[in-house]
Formats: structure tokens, C-alpha cells, sequence
């Protein structure tokens, strides 16, 4: 019985050190992002390019002198998109001293929203997770930079006005997607915007994973749509395209989500693919300032984080994107209220953005405390065989309608 | 030297009908409750709240999926969907302002329902055709989950649920969660263990040898089938609401998907068919090995000082943990849970046994 007694009380003095060890404080630290990634299932399509483009940026900020002098560390890990394990990885970096987070994925965001609203931590949610998160005044601690998929459909539509002339009330807008919550999520919008405007809107759901798409391109041509706008992703861009060609429809008239990369245009095929539409918040291409810098610093003399392949894809300038406004926020919060940063600095430093591109990368954002997605613009880009040629410039329309459904469904949450 | 044993004789019925045959397994048991409820004071709350507690409620349902495939035979692929209808029911119960006590028995019972309902329709046929009429339960469960706002809670559909409270105690710190974990985990062990010695369980076991085998002694197996399926369902709907309310907070359509089925399968699976410790075990390695192997590789890489790329990163894990799953089933087709027995088998007598040969 004494022996015992005494194992325990080793046990439980190791394990008060430990504790103690991890909970004190530590100056001079760099200011982490942690990145807990699907890097190996479901998002794997997009996470690597991210990922990488977040390493880049942040070795090349380091080598000039870092973000107001203090240095930046990127930390990656895997959770294979089980909500579970990134449950664990935001419990584990949380010890290592992380208060920003970015999961990019949208099962796994949605598990570690409630504890990072509780914990008050910074979420970084672009393109990911419910889309009501970008409202400010419910979700403190959310910042999903970047358009909504409601203000991406507004914009599509906003669009296809533009281009009927003006008048949409003889137009009739088919909606392709993928049947479930990501797809889903645009149809009360659109709906909305249809009886707004007068067009005449058709939905057409396509089951996961989308690669049976046949019934409802069928359906399309005896519709004969004006334009479909897609919310499809990976491979079923590639599907649709087929069907297109077989059904008739043009492909111009085929208006994409944001998820649409050069693998896509490669699996379609560069030519076949001339004139398909994609709405997006990032400039894509290898022509912009940043990614120029990236390319000539580092892959030139074979420095990058990864291969080459992956910065000739949009999704890396996306990843840009996504971490330049993330490191501007951190810029701007250590100026205002000085070192060391922490996550009520890093929220008042988000707010603080206001017109900011990344020097042409991206749709200039304006993040306040109300609207944590930063105005939500997008632009229309054309593949025009080699390149996509930008149609409109940056905007969001139809902001009233939009705020109005991002209103109506964060009234529902509430702070546990 | 070990179990003090010379091996496990009866000399009476009593004996026979222990829940423990061996003085020594019933301590190991004792002492590893007491450790779990001392957890919360040697253990640091990382691997309390994101190690420790999802383990305990996965255990917890994995036990009851045990139930149906493990002890009355029934494959079953839509395991998930029925912790997905226990978590829903249970959440929107209490936000229509129930007690959180009686919604998780609401929560049982709602899945409970649901799962014998199918059963009815599947238990027609046998074998893998019921497992695919298992799994068209999953689907239907999906689509319902993905096509019904008001079930799923609007937005991306996630639904957060409401703080849980027990016992008029409002529970919102890691202990507090793990305390429910370990109580609802224990409560099913204690179920599984005394269902091993009651007319129940060998009923089921019966059923599970040969059905119709069983039906010849005058067992029922129709009858049985059903209790196993909303017995087994009951506990996934518990399990499934504790594990909202404890550790995701809000319920997705994506917690309850058809993967999740068949990683609770795998765990019964890789446990060992019909092994309550062997559940543990098995839950162990299929829901916190990859975690820990990834943790492991990455520290491994830093320490190393290899630039590797976190794609690879990625997959070496992934690698790894399906390597130990295939080498452990090769090294015992019955799961940890038998290797586990034995191994205890083996010291139960030893070293004595050594001197008979």
C-alpha cells in the first residue's frame, strides 16, 4: 500500500509539471498559425497549395524582418477531416501557445467553432463552414474572409443581369449542385433573388460525388436555361463538361463556384474549356505581383516549400490570399496595441482592415466588426484557352438581400 | 504469481455466475475505475478532453454495436445513423426546453425506435443482405439529415446544442464532461458485463451460433434479434447525444456519416467480436492511434530535421496505421481483445504451468 501511495504521488507531481511547464508563458515567441489541414482525404485537393503558399509566405516575411519585426511560424497538421482529430489538433496546438486557427475544412470547422468561440481564439473560416459566421456580431472570433457562397450566387446572378442587359425578368437561370449542405446552401438566395428580379429559376441537383450527372443535364437542354451557375466541385466540373458537349449546352454559359483550378481545366481540357465562367475573390494566374515574388525568390533557385506545380494552380494564390490578410491583421494589431499579440489584438486587428488586395491578389477586402467577411467581392473570370481573362471588376450586389439571410440564420446561434 | 490461480474451477453455481470468475481480474477492474475517476487530477486536461473523453463515448457505443454484431451476429453498417437520430432527438428536445436527463433517454428511445424499425424490414433476410439493408438505413438517415433544415439546423446544417446540465448542475468544465463520459461508459460495461451471464446474452449468442438451431431450443430468434437491435440502439443514441453534447458541441450531418459506421465496425472489429475489454482496445486504435502515430511522425521529422513535405507527412501515418491493423489481425483474427486473453491466459498460471512439462 505505501509503495503505492508513493507511485502516485510521482505520478501525480509529474504530471502538475508537466502542466506547469505548458501553461507558462513565454516571451519572445513567434506569432504561430496553426494550420490543421485534411491534408489526405476529402480536401486534399486544395490543402497542399494552401499549406504551401502559408509556408512561402511566411519564410519570405521572416527574411524581411519578419511581421513589425517579429517572426512568424507556420504549423501544419493533418486530421484527415475527421472532426474528431481536429478537435485534438486545436486542443493540442492551444497548448503549444497557437490562438489562430484554420481548419479549412467544413465538418471540422463546424466541430471546433463552438470551443474556439468559448476559448475566445481566432478562427480563420474562408471558404469554409456556415456562412453566417460572417457576421461580426455573433461570431466574435470567426473570420471567414472572403465571399459567402450566398454572395458569390448574388454576385452570379448580378452578373448574368449585366450581361442579359439589364433585365432578368424574361431569363431563365438553371442551378446546377452537388446535393448536399454545400451545394444546398445558395438555393434560398437564389430563390429570393428570383422572385426580386423575375427570372425564372431551375434547380438541378446532382448526387455526390458527382459523377453521375446525366438526368439533369437532360433536364437542362429541354430547359434550354439562359445560364447555369455550378456549384460542383473537383471532378464534377470535368463530368459537366462532357455532358455539356453532348447536350448542346455552351459551355460560356456555364458559370462556376469558386472551385474551379487549372487540374479541372487540364482534366476538361485546355481548348474544350475556352469560355467557361468561374466566379472569384482571387486574381488567378502566375502574372500577380506576390506570386511573381514567390516564383522568382524561391522556386527559381529551387528554395520553395514544395513543388513548383502547386504555385501554378489558383488555389495557391488562393492560400495567399487567405494568409496575407491573416499577417496584415497581425501587422496592423501589433502597431495599434504593441506586443505581445494576443487574440483580442488579433479580432481588433481583422477589424481594422480596410481596403486591402494584396497588391492586386485578391478582391479588396474591409473587414469591421459587423461584417467579418470583408464586403464579400468578386469578380467573373473567362478561360479564354491559356488564361483567365477577368469580364467585371470586383463588386458584391444584392449586399441588402444577402445580409438579410446571413441575419435571419445567425440569430439562431448563441454563445453556449 | 500474478492471478494466484492454479486455473478457474467451480464448486458451485454461484461461483460460476460471478461477473468476475478471477479475484484478480475484478481488482484490475476496480483499480482502473478508481484511476478513471482520479484522471482529472493526474492526467493534463489535453489528453482528458481530446484523447480520453471521445475515447470513453465511442467505447461506450462501440459496446453497444458489439451487442448486436458481437453477440447476436447481425452485421450492421448504419450504426452512425442511429447515433446521429439519439443526438438529434436528444437536442431538440432539450431546446424545447426539456431537462437534459429525460432528452437523453428520449434520445435512447427515439433511436431505439428507429433502429428496430429497420430491423423489422431487415431482419428478413440475413447475413450481408442485412448488412446492406443496414447500410441503406445509413443513406436514408443522410439524406433525411442533408434535405430537412428543421432536423439539421439551417445553416451548413450544424445544431449547436444547448449547455448540458445534469442533476439541476450546470456542466461546462473539462472534468465535468469526462465525468459524464466515464459514468455513461461504466454504466454500459457493467450492462455488457452482466448481459454475459444472463438468459439474454446466451439467448443471443444461440441466436448469433445458428439461428435456427436456436429456434429448436425454444429460443425465439426473431424475438431476440429485435431486443439485441434496440437494445444496441438505445446505447447508440445515448452515446450519440453525450457525444454532441460533450465534446462537438453542435451536431453535423458529417459526425454521423457512413464512414463513421464503419469505423465503429472497424473498432468492434479490430477489438474482437463479443469482447467487452477488447472494445476499448479496439476503440483505442482506431480513433486515437492515427492522432498519436501523426503527432509521433511529425515530432519524429522535426526532431530528424527532415524536410519533408506535408503531404507526405500526411500519408506516412495513414500508411502506418493501416500496417498495424493488418498486422494485428494476422497476428490474431479475434481481435485485441483475444490477444489480450491470451496473454492473461497464459500468466494465470504461470510460472507453475512450466513445471508440468
Amino acid at each position: 500500500m505505501k509503495t503505492k501511495r508513493k507511485v502516485w504521488t510521482i505520478a501525480i507531481a509529474a504530471a502538475l509539471a508537466t502542466s506547469g511547464a505548458m501553461a507558462s508563458a513565454q516571451e519572445n515567441e513567434p506569432i504561430k498559425f496553426g494550420l490543421c489541414f485534411d491534408l489526405s482525404k476529402s480536401y486534399a485537393f486544395i490543402t497542399p497549395q494552401v499549406a504551401q503558399a502559408a509556408q512561402d509566405l511566411a519564410m519570405y516575411t521572416n527574411e524581411n524582418g519578419g511581421i513589425e519585426g517579429h517572426p512568424v511560424e507556420i504549423i501544419v497538421r493533418d486530421h484527415g477531416n475527421e472532426p474528431q482529430r481536429g478537435v485534438e489538433c486545436y486542443e493540442q496546438l492551444k497548448r503549444e501557445g497557437v490562438f489562430i486557427y484554420n481548419f479549412l475544412s467544413t465538418p471540422v470547422t463546424n466541430a471546433a467553432l463552438p470551443r474556439a468561440m468559448k476559448d475566445g481564439n481566432i478562427l480563420m473560416q474562408s471558404f469554409v463552414g456556415r456562412g453566417d459566421a460572417v457576421d461580426g456580431e455573433v461570431f466574435g472570433w470567426v473570420f471567414p474572409v472572403g465571399p459567402t457562397y450566398w454572395q458569390q450566387a448574388a454576385n452570379d446572378v448580378a452578373f448574368i443581369k449585366g450581361q442579359m442587359g439589364g433585365d432578368l425578368s424574361d431569363a431563365k437561370i438553371g442551378f446546377i449542385y452537388l446535393d448536399y449542405p454545400f451545394g444546398q446552401e445558395p438555393i434560398e438566395i437564389l430563390k429570393t433573388l428570383a422572385e426580386k428580379e423575375g427570372f425564372q429559376l431551375e434547380l438541378y441537383p446532382v448526387p455526390l460525388p458527382g459523377s453521375d450527372q446525366s438526368g439533369a443535364w437532360s433536364k437542362i437542354r429541354r430547359d434550354k436555361p439562359d445560364y447555369v451557375i455550378s456549384w460542383l466541385l473537383a471532378g464534377g466540373h470535368a463530368v459537366a463538361s462532357k455532358e455539356m458537349r453532348r447536350n448542346g449546352f455552351p459551355i460560356d454559359r456555364y458559370l462556376s463556384v469558386n472551385w474551379m483550378n487549372e487540374v479541372d481545366i487540364n482534366n476538361i481540357g485546355a481548348e474544350e474549356a475556352k469560355g467557361v465562367l468561374r466566379g472569384t475573390n482571387v486574381a488567378g494566374g502566375q502574372d500577380v505581383p506576390i506570386v511573381k515574388t514567390m516564383l522568382d525568390t524561391y522556386y527559381a533557385n529551387g528554395k520553395g516549400s514544395g513543388p513548383e506545380s502547386l504555385v501554378r494552380d489558383v488555389y495557391y494564390n488562393l492560400g495567399l490570399a487567405v494568409y496575407t490578410t491573416g499577417f496584415e491583421a497581425a501587422r496592423l494589431a501589433i502597431q495599434e496595441n504593441g506586443w505581445p499579440l494576443t487574440p483580442e489584438s488579433m479580432k481588433s486587428g481583422y477589424e481594422a482592415i480596410e481596403n486591402f488586395d494584396a497588391n492586386g491578389l485578391m478582391a479588396p477586402v474591409t473587414v469591421t466588426p459587423q461584417d467579418h467577411g470583408g464586403g464579400g467581392k468578386t469578380r467573373i473570370e473567362q478561360w479564354d484557352g491559356a488564361n483567365w481573362v477577368p469580364l467585371t471588376d470586383w463588386s458584391a450586389d444584392y449586399i441588402d438581400v444577402v445580409w438579410e439571410v446571413i441575419k435571419e440564420s445567425s440569430a439562431k446561434f448563441t454563445v453556449e | 504469481m500474478f492471478y494466484r490461480l492454479s486455473g478457474v474451477y467451480h464448486s458451485s453455481l454461484i461461483s460460476d455466475s460471478r461477473m468476475f470468475k478471477v479475484p484478480a481480474d475484478r481488482n484490475l477492474a476496480v483499480f482502473l475505475l478508481l484511476i478513471g475517476l482520479a484522471a482529472p487530477f493526474i492526467l493534463p486536461s489535453l489528453y482528458l478532453n481530446s484523447y480520453i473523453l471521445p475515447w470513453l463515448i465511442w467505447t461506450a457505443a462501440a459496446l453497444g454495436l458489439n451487442l448486436v454484431t458481437g453477440w447476436a451476429g447481425q452485421l450492421h453498417l448504419g450504426y452512425a445513423a442511429v447515433m446521429a437520430v439519439g443526438a438529434y432527438s436528444a437536442i431538440h428536445t432539450v431546446r424545447l426546453g426539456v431537462p437534459w436527463e429525460i432528452a437523453l433517454i428520449i434520445g435512447g428511445l427515439a433511436a431505439s425506435v428507429i433502429g428496430s424499425l429497420f430491423a423489422f424490414a431487415a431482419l428478413r433476410v440475413k447475413g450481408l443482405y442485412l448488412a446492406l439493408t443496414t447500410l441503406a438505413m445509413q443513406f436514408v438517415m443522410d439524406w433525411v439529415l442533408t434535405h430537412s433544415p428543421t432536423i439539421s439546423g439551417g445553416s451548413h446544417a450544424s445544431l449547436q446544442a444547448p449547455t448540458l446540465a445534469l442533476l439541476g448542475q450546470q456542466i461546462t468544465s473539462d472534468a465535468g464532461y469526462y465525468y459524464v463520459a466515464l459514468g455513461w461508459c461504466v454504466l454500459v460495461t457493467i450492462f455488457m458485463l452482466n448481459l454475459k451471464r444472463t438468459g439474454l446474452g446466451r439467448a443471443l449468442v444461440a441466436v448469433r451460433e445458428k439461428d435456427f438451431a436456436a429456434a429448436i431450443l425454444g429460443v425465439n430468434s426473431f424475438y431476440y434479434k429485435i431486443l439485441a437491435f434496440a437494445a444496441s440502439s438505445f446505447i447508440a443514441g445515448v452515446s450519440g447525444a453525450l457525444l454532441v453534447a460533450t465534446f462537438y458541441f453542435l451536431a453535423a450531418p458529417e459526425q454521423f456519416s457512413v464512414n463513421v459506421s464503419i469505423q465503429v465496425l472497424a473498432m468492434v472489429i479490430v477489438g474482437g467480436l463479443g469482447s467487452i475489454i477488447g472494445s476499448y482496445f479496439g476503440v483505442a486504435l482506431i480513433l486515437l492511434v492515427p492522432g498519436l502515430v501523426n503527432g509521433l511522425v511529425v515530432t519524429a521529422s522535426e526532431e530528424l530535421g527532415m524536410q519533408v513535405n506535408v503531404e507526405t507527412l500526411a500519408h506516412i501515418p495513414n500508411a502506418v496505421y493501416g500496417a498495424l491493423i493488418v498486422i494485428i489481425l494476422m497476428i490474431e483474427p479475434l481481435g485485441l481483445g483475444k490477444l489480450y486473453g491470451n496473454i492473461r491466459d497464459y500468466l494465470m498460471t504461470w510460472p507453475f504451468d512450466q513445471l508440468r512439462k
